[in-house]
Formats: C-alpha cells, structure tokens, sequence
C-alpha cells in the first residue's frame, strides 16, 4: 500500500508541476501577445480547462497528504471510541460523495460526445471534461490510500494542521540555517 | 426547514473534519435531492466542472507562484537588510523590519501562511538572540503577517470579488491605504513595548548603507510596481499582472542568481495544491450557490435583515460581528466562499458599496488569522518561535486591538478605503 502510495504521490506531483508550468506559460504567452496587439482566441477557453484540471489532479494530491482546508479540533476532543466511529462516517461521506461525483461525471461524458470546444474546434469536450470523473475517482484512491495514517492520527489526538504547519517550519528554518 | 437542515449538515459534517468542500457539495445533495428529486443531482458533474473553470481564479496560482519564485531566488534576505537600513535604529528595531518587511513581503505573495514561515524563520530567531522574548516575537510576525491579505495581491480578495461580482482591480486599491494603516499601527504598537521593556536597537542610520541596501533590493521591486502599476494604470487585469508577475519574478531571481531549485520545485507544488484546495471550494460553493438561487435563499435573508434594520451602520455592525466570529472558525477561502454569495444581495439592498465591504470581509478575515482554533497564522508563528499559543495571544491582543481599529475606522469611514478606488476609477 505504501508502494502504490508512493507511486501516486510521484505522480501527481508531476501532473500538478506540469499544469503549474504550462497554465503559467499559456497565461504569459496570452499577455504578450495582447500587449502585442495579437490576441490570441483560445487563452480564456484552454486557461480556464487547465485551471480545471490543477484543480481536480492537485486536489487528489492534496487528499493523499489530507490537505482539504477542513476543521479538526471538534472532532479531536471526541473521546475515543466514539472519535474513531466519526473518523470511519465522516471518510465514508467524502469517500461516497467522489463516488457519486465520479459516476455522474461519467454520465456527462456519454452525453457530450460528439461536443467540442468553441476556440480548438478539434478538442473533443469529452477529453477536457473527463477529468471529473478521473479526478474523482483518483480522489477516491487517495483518500483511501492515505487512511490509514489519518485514522491512527486521529485516535492518537494528532491534528494533522499541526503537523503540516511543524513540518513547513522545519524546512524554512533549515533553509534559514536554524537547527529546529 | 431543509435550508435548516443543510445548515445542521454542513455543521455536522465540518466538526467531523469532512473537507469543507465536500460538506458543502454533500449538504447541497440533500437540498437538490429533497426539493427537486433525485435526479436532479445528476448536475453535480457540471456544476463541479463549471465552477472549477471561473477564468477570474487563475490569477491565485500566478500570484502563488511568483511569490514562491521570489521567496526561492533570494529576496527575503536583501529586503530584511533595504528595511533594516530604513527603520532599524528606531527602539526595537527588528519588530519594526519585521513588520515592515512583511509590508513589501504582502506586496509580492497573496498567502500570509506562507510569508509568516519565509520570513519568520529568518526573523524570529535573531528577535530572540537580541532579547526579546519569543511570544513578543511570535505575536510581532503574527499579527504582520496579517497585512498580507489586506494589500495587493491578496488571495481573499480574488476570491471575494469572484463570489460578489465585483472588479478586482478596485478591490486591490481599497486596500492599499487600510494595509498602511495596519503596518503603521503594528510599528506604533511595537514601538510601545519596546519602550516598555527596553529592546535593543539596531545599526545606527547611515545614507551609504540604505543606498546600497536600495541598490540590492531594487529589482525585488520591480513586482509591485508590476503588479500596482499595471493594474491601477488600466494597461492590465488581475490575471494579466499575475503572469507578468511570474516572469518578473523569474527575472529577478536569475539576476540574483541564487535560486534554490529543490525549494522552488516544493513551492509550486505547493502553490498547485493551495491553489486546488481553493478551487475544489469554489467548485462545491456553485453546486451550493445553485441551490440557493432557486430557492431565493439569499433574497429572503436580505429581506429578512432588512426588516429588522435599513440602517447601512447597523447592518455593517451586524455583518461584522458575524464575520469575526466565523473568522474564529473558518479559513479566510472557506468563510468567503460560504457567506459572501448569501450576504450580497444584502449589501446591495442596503445600499453598500459592495468594494468597501469586500474590504471590511477581508479586515475581519485579516483578525480570524489571529484568533484560535483556527488561526493557522498565529499556530505557524508559535511554531516557528516555539512559544506556547495562548502566551503568544497574551500580547497578539494588543495588535489584534490595532487590526480591529483600523477594521473599524474603514468600516464607518468608507472613505478611507475608498479615497483611491474613488480617485483611480470613479472620478
């Protein structure tokens, strides 16, 4: 599991540099060429399908590493065992709603077919928009891949922003030079 | 009642730690599912796309981003050296670069989070070797670090003016003259305790050092005049300024010539996922906003808020209080995501300036930063001092009683936020 773990994790942290780098450059290159009088028609459509993808694939990647802007301290002060009953039913909704949002994603793909986009008039939307339920599903893998870990967090009382937080400040004292 | 009931839903499901984003798509389900049928919630998929792709957004990644970029290719260090030759041999000295520092620092990144880590590994440690004590340092990069998402560019207010269907650009200049405020007020306060408790201060003034201080941090300056300059001179939009940003940030850092890849690879990485996390948040809130729409939701409230007061003053007391105290709650994304789109139709009715609002929303925001249990900024300072939350808090509250003054005078005296939109824009 930590393997496949791994596995994901190198890859969607390529996917999201990728997406990083290519909506940076779409963006720049739409800039230039208005301030050079050249606009270009594609920029709003194409900009705004990447924006989509970063936020489905970085999103998966943000669920392998629980970083979904969430709110821990309630369920932290839930005694045990009834915290880990509520960890178990709260991953069961998010897991279920993915589930749900892949499968209705999937049904929206059926219905495009034969759709492309206005300005690259040889895009299939059923290419752009498959990244709900791709996304979807992956967030689903994720979610489970990093459960485990999460669970155990939980029951042992370990908020997980904290972690991150003492984490992100390790690595800029140790770039500053500091021994934390 | 079922809006009742999606309310106790998305409660519940918040104080289980669901994301807030699937909260707030799975409380709509049950509204769409309860009021329209089943297959109503066949939308989901498109609503989810739709709001992932609000072209407006893409300016956070770009504004991530070159701030990452900068923060990666050494400016941190030349601006610290340009503030400390300004204002370092004032009592107290390091509070002062420190807040001041985090004045150009707001200038460059949209993420307080972020700048409090950049610059408070730096700062913090050398507060600490020259006597102050780490809750005082804590509280100093704390409470600074806040001015981030006041002045421009500043996540909050991209995601505000989205939700509100305001101009950005206008927002931006709304917080030029209340982000002064704030730093002006923070140095004051600073300087009150430094007095109090006798800091130290730094080198003494001296033209030749703030010149060739300025010399070393000019092409670090060229990303507010970039991003201000453009935006208020009208020769581009958010988002254009964004991507100049990154290229003038990717200059800069070539110039200085000491870019740290490894750290500039986990900053992108970072800023994607910042930017995903946001963007899933926006995407749930379309599915929510839907609802909402068709059930009139928003208009009711209005109205509803409207027979009890017609007074702006008071009804800007209200929203206020109920921000402050989401703040204490919520991250800045989330609460703007949940309440801005409810509270507009509101505004408008009352006769609100819908940009002077965004700007108090941003100020109340600016003081959840500070306030537990969620205060991610205070918990990242505490973190970097190793000083205990609730000591850090015993001195954070004389400048969150600052941030709150000048939440204040900008909220009853529009025209202090106002005076530049009105000027650039509406004159």
């Amino acid at each position: 599991m930590k393997r496949l773990s791994a596995i994901v994790d190198q890859l969607l942290v390529w996917f999201v540099l990728i997406q990083m780098v290519a909506l940076t450059c779409v963006v720049i290159f739409a800039v230039i060429a208005r301030i050079s009088g050249n606009s270009v028609s594609w920029y709003d459509e194409i900009a705004a399908i990447q924006l989509s993808w970063l936020t489905y694939y970085g999103g998966a990647y943000a669920a392998l590493h629980r970083r979904h802007i969430g709110f821990d301290s309630v369920l932290l002060s839930i005694p045990m065992p009834l915290r880990a009953y509520a960890v178990i039913f709260a991953e069961t909704v998010v897991v279920g709603f993915f589930i749900i949002l892949a499968y209705t994603g999937y049904q929206v793909l059926v219905v495009l077919e034969g759709d492309f986009l206005v300005s690259l008039t040889w895009v299939p939307i059923q290419f752009t928009q498959s990244v709900i339920p791709i996304g979807a599903a992956l967030f689903v893998l994720c979610e489970i891949l990093s459960f485990p870990d999460y669970f155990k967090k939980c029951c042992d009382g370990i908020s997980l922003e904290h972690a991150e937080i003492e984490e992100e400040v390790e690595t800029e004292l140790a770039k500053a030079g500091i021994k934390p | 009642m079922i809006v009742f009931v999606m309310f106790i839903i998305l409660i519940a499901l918040i104080c289980l730690n669901v994301p807030i984003a699937v909260g707030l798509a799975v409380a709509a389900i049950f509204g769409l599912a309860v009021t329209e049928g089943i297959d109503s919630v066949v939308t989901l998929a498109l609503d989810m796309y739709d709001g992932s792709t609000k072209f407006s957004l893409i300016a956070i990644p770009m504004f991530v981003l070159a701030g990452a970029i900068m923060n990666a290719g050494g400016i941190t260090d030349r601006l610290i050296n340009f503030v400390s030759a300004i204002i370092g041999f004032v009592r107290g000295g390091l509070a002062m670069v420190n807040i001041g520092v985090s004045l150009f620092f707001a200038e460059i990144s949209g993420s307080a989070v972020a700048d409090v880590a950049a610059l408070g590994s730096i700062l913090i440690p050398q507060m600490k070797k020259r006597g102050y004590s780490a809750p005082f340092a804590a509280a100093v990069t704390s409470s600074s670090a806040s001015l981030a998402i006041i002045i421009p560019p500043s996540i909050p207010m991209i995601l505000y003016a989205t939700s509100a269907g305001t101009s950005v650009e206008q927002l931006f200049v709304a917080g030029i003259i209340p982000g002064l405020l704030g730093a002006f007020g923070l140095m004051g306060m600073a300087y009150y305790f430094a007095r109090r408790y006798n800091f130290p201060k730094e080198d003494a003034f001296e033209f030749r050092r703030l010149w060739a201080t300025l010399i070393d941090a000019l092409p670090a300056f060229t990303l507010p005049v970039i991003i201000l300059g453009g935006i208020f001179g009208g020769f581009v939009t958010a988002t254009e300024a964004a991507g100049l940003a990154v290229i003038a940030a990717l200059i800069v850092s070539a110039w200085y010539a000491k870019m740290d890849f490894r750290h500039l690879k986990r900053a992108m990485i970072d800023g994607g996922v910042q930017t995903s996390v946001v963007m899933l948040l926006v995407a749930a809130s379309v599915v929510m906003g839907g609802f909402l729409t068709r059930a009139q939701i928003p208009q009711e409230f209005a109205r509803w808020m409207l027979d009890i007061t017609t007074n702006q003053w008071a009804i800007l007391a209200i929203l206020n209080v109920f921000f402050l105290i989401i703040g204490f709650f919520l991250h800045s994304a989330a609460a703007i995501i949940l309440v801005v789109p409810i509270v507009i139709p509101l505004i408008q009715a009352a006769g609100i300036d819908p940009i002077h609002f965004g700007l108090v929303v941003t100020l109340n925001l600016a003081l959840g930063q500070q306030t537990p249990p969620v205060a991610s900024v205070l918990i990242t300072s505490c973190a970097v001092a190793r000083a205990n939350i609730w000591d850090v808090s015993k001195i954070n509250i004389y400048f969150i009683a600052v941030l709150f003054a000048v939440l204040m005078l900008c909220t009853y005296i529009p025209s202090i936020p106002m005076y530049l939109v009105d000027v650039i824009y509406r004159s």
